[in-house]
């Protein structure tokens, strides 16, 4: 299963417009990533806290509704947070015009 | 501030129906300074609240993680996608648009 999951990241990786991958799990910790360790853990606190708002707040708003992807546009990169059941996926991708 | 609204809107008023024929559930215009809602296609009041929770949590919680992570940057839009819908955020300084679809 692991191999499948390098095969997937390198894969992705090699996409032009993708700047990283940082795979989290549930505690908050980078699992896989390919940024350097400061700014993964950085990522990865912010990303945790900003998951379980977006969580939140689509329960909230329809309480059989489940949050299934965030993607937020900014100046210089687009943020992709996909939470799956037990770690989830960020990925920075330099938006294409 | 509600007449800049109004007259945005009212410029606007042929892509708001493009965007409304296309297959969307509604959209919500709200205005920032007040935190209530402008505009909006849903005939639900509750519906109308719920969205300023959206808008207020989510949209302000999305701008703090990103410039805590650049101060430079800043959000430009926010697309959030759940099991029955895609909510589409755009913050701008005087207002905030969502549609659902």
């Amino acid at each position: 299963m692991s191999a499948e999951v390098e095969e997937m990241l390198k894969r992705f990786q090699a996409l032009k417009n993708v700047v990283g991958i940082i795979v989290i799990d549930n505690d908050g910790i980078p699992i896989k990533t390919t940024l350097d360790n400061t700014l993964s853990v950085h990522y990865a606190a912010t990303m945790q806290t900003l998951r379980e708002k977006a969580r939140q707040v689509v329960l909230d708003l329809d309480g059989t509704n489940e949050f299934t992807a965030l993607r937020m546009r900014t100046l210089y990169h687009e943020v992709m947070l996909c939470p799956k059941d037990d770690y989830f996926i960020v990925v920075i991708q330099k938006p294409c015009e | 501030m509600n007449r800049i609204l109004e007259d945005v809107i009212h410029k606007n008023a042929a892509t708001v129906e493009r965007i409304t024929s296309e297959n969307t559930a509604g959209y919500v215009v709200a205005d920032n300074t007040a935190n209530a809602v402008a505009e909006t296609s849903f005939d639900n009041t509750g519906a109308q609240a719920i969205v300023k929770h959206l808008h207020g949590v989510l949209v302000s919680s999305c701008q703090s993680v990103i410039r805590d992570l650049d101060p430079t940057n800043k959000l430009c839009f926010l697309r959030v996608a759940t099991r029955k819908f895609e909510y589409l955020v755009a913050p701008e300084d005087y207002f905030t648009i969502t549609v659902v679809q």
